[in-house]
């Protein structure tokens, strides 16, 4: 009984060495994890302290309602002898400059830097619509293909393979691509076929010509689907394949046919999901820049996709034309060629000398379009929670 | 029939008659092929690409089920299955049980009100069940989930309702109420039930069928086979002496 404290411990180590190395371990992957936060932090506060002033106001309404409803515009500052200056737009410079009379000193232009930024804004939101629709009816019906229909084998793994390396290949690439599939090739109706048009097939009353769909919304949309297809297709099969495999085996055992079993017993219970995945492929398509600079974006453009000119209509024009015509405005829409968030930011960057005014606008954007983005997210994670409650099983 | 996965047969030779309107058990150790002979009989095992029946038929209503002419949701719906593990699925109640039906192409609500009502009072589920029945199926407990499943597999009115193991998930007192519903359904149905709880056989069947490596070993009246086998494996196997 009193031998316990002699005997020797049997699990003697050399224990202060074993400390440290453990020591160090933790604390070199605890500085890694907290300087990539430092960073993120850093980034967020940056855009944050610089751009929500910008798109703030101290007083009522709160926020720069111009910079949100208005288009981009070239930004004209004139300079009196005093060096106070004055900003204004294009129609405003002349009168400011009578005023100030022989006090006037000079005039300073800078592009794309005045006005708002409701252009980029319209832009961005149109891509991200034909995008996400033309993805998700892809991206879904592939991904019931290959979990439901498609027998398990090498094919399928290799189709599988194909659509995740999809997933790696460079964005300006798929610009590239959309510039040749889309812009210029993709088939159009037209009376009169183009003289670039790969070939055009008569059919009668009109023409099938491959002479692409120009640059435009449409173009830049599908473009980015393809950019987001494999994102979809794969969130979209992992949340086929979560749905038990008895809700399969139950519907098909009360007579379903397999379309009714995927319709009735699987699409529904994986549509929170799959949701969830779109908008996270959403943010991603708002967020390209390569992919639409040769498809669908403009520098600059100082109408509305729907401002466009249309030939006006006789007096007695009847219901059916009426009907026509905003029809034809409607698709007109996504035929127009448009700005876009993150091609107006790179502009802003990249393509005008740098100033206090041009990164005033940079800044701005920024800021909205950090927030469009943080807020599709939200809105992601909050589906996601609700509608988990909601199908649990 | 002979009945085999890929190459690898699973049922050799079985001949065996069901009476109608009476319940017949499967019984048998783990692999023996009870559960596989259960799901040829509404031909579930079409989802595994390699089963395949070697030779012989299956008669239901006269009729060789594996002929192609047979319609598969003509055949599912007159025989009808639940599982083990009982899956609602995860919406209403009333559209648990209106699942069948709706497939079937049946959207007139008065129809369905009646059938859904029919459902849950032969499921012995309807005093428990009519104030909710837009309440979620999930919320049940595990032995209602059960009976709302065998619900859902009598509205659309089967002739046979087969069984794979519906107790082995359940508390004893949820097994019992099953048992007890499986008596009733046998008025109205030819129901047939794997168990590997022999107990469970000689409350609930009136016939025996003992299945050993994909042979049928013996079939008969429940009472006599599980006092008096005639071969020595169901002999042994029943004691529990089995090697």
């Amino acid at each position: 009984m009193t031998d316990t404290t002699t005997t020797a411990n049997p699990f003697a180590g050399d224990q202060s060495s074993v400390q440290r190395r453990e020591t160090a371990v933790r604390w070199s992957l605890r500085l890694s994890t907290l300087l990539i936060v430092a960073v993120t932090v850093s980034i967020v506060a940056h855009i944050f302290i610089k751009g929500a002033p910008i798109t703030f106001r101290s007083e009522f309404p709160f926020v720069n309602v111009k910079f949100l409803t208005e288009l981009p515009g070239t930004l004209h500052v004139i300079y009196d002898k005093q060096g106070k200056a004055t900003e204004t737009d294009v129609n405003g410079a002349d009168a400011i400059k009578k005023q100030l009379g022989a006090n006037f000193r000079e005039e300073k232009t800078i592009s794309y830097s005045g006005g708002g930024i409701l252009g980029p804004i319209v832009g961005t939101a149109l891509l991200v619509i034909v995008s996400v629709v033309v993805a998700l009816f892809l991206g879904v019906a592939s991904a019931i293909y290959l979990s439901e229909y498609a027998s398990k084998g090498k094919r399928v793994e290799m189709i599988r393979l194909a659509i995740l390396n999809l997933a790696g290949v460079p964005s300006v690439v798929f610009g590239l691509f959309g510039l040749g599939a889309f812009v210029l090739t993709a088939p159009v109706f037209t009376d009169a076929p183009l003289e670039r048009s790969i070939f055009s097939i008569p059919l009668g009353f009109t023409y099938l010509s491959f002479q692409g769909w120009d640059t435009c919304v449409l173009s830049g949309g599908f473009t980015l689907a393809f950019v987001i297809l494999p994102v979809i297709i794969t969130a979209s099969e992992q949340c086929l394949q979560a749905v038990p495999q008895g809700f399969r085996e139950t519907s098909m055992a009360l007579g379903a046919t397999r379309w009714q079993t995927i319709w009735r017993a699987v699409l529904p219970f994986a549509t929170p999901g799959i949701l969830t995945s779109s908008i996270l492929g959403i943010a991603r398509a708002a967020g390209e820049t390569a992919p639409i600079m040769f498809t669908a974006a403009l520098a600059f453009k100082d109408k509305l996709p729907w401002q466009k000119d249309l030939p006006p209509l006789p007096a007695d024009a009847s219901m059916f034309a009426h009907w026509e015509q905003s029809i034809s405005r409607f698709l007109g829409i996504f035929t127009e060629s448009v700005q876009a968030l993150p091609y107006h930011i790179y502009t802003l960057a990249a393509r005008i000398p740098h100033n206090e005014y041009s990164e005033r606008a940079q800044y701005g954007s920024v800021f909205v379009f950090l927030v469009l983005v943080a807020s599709l997210a939200a809105t992601s994670i909050w589906m996601r929670r609700r509608l988990r409650g909601k199908y649990k099983w | 029939m002979d009945f085999a996965y890929g190459s690898k047969t699973a049922l050799h030779g079985i001949n065996l008659a069901v009476e109608r309107k009476r319940v017949t058990a499967l019984i048998g150790p783990s692999g023996c092929g009870k559960s596989t002979l259960l799901r040829c009989i509404n031909r579930m095992n079409d989802r595994v690409s390699s089963a395949r029946v070697i030779k012989g038929e299956v008669l239901v209503k006269g009729k060789n089920i594996h002929d192609e002419d047979v319609d598969l949701t003509q055949l599912r719906k007159q025989v009808g299955m639940v599982f083990q593990k009982s899956n609602p699925f995860p919406k209403t109640i009333y559209e648990n049980v209106a699942y069948g039906l709706r497939v079937h192409g049946e959207n007139d609500p008065e129809v369905l009100d009646e059938a859904v009502q029919r459902a849950l009072k032969q499921a012995a589920l309807w005093d428990e069940l009519k104030d909710r029945l837009q309440a979620h199926a999930l919320g049940l407990s595990g032995g209602q989930q059960q009976r709302l499943c065998i619900a859902r597999a009598i509205a659309t009115q089967p002739d046979v309702l087969l069984m794979d193991e519906p107790c082995s998930a359940l508390d004893p007192i949820a097994t019992l109420k099953i048992e007890e519903l499986i008596h009733q359904l046998a008025h109205d149905y030819t129901v047939i039930i794997v168990t590997h709880n022999m107990q469970q056989a000689v409350r609930v069947s009136d016939h025996t069928a003992f299945l050993h490596l994909g042979k049928l070993i013996e079939f008969g009246d429940t009472e006599r086979m599980f006092d008096r086998p005639k071969e020595k494996l169901t002999e042994s196997y029943l004691r529990g002496t089995f090697s």
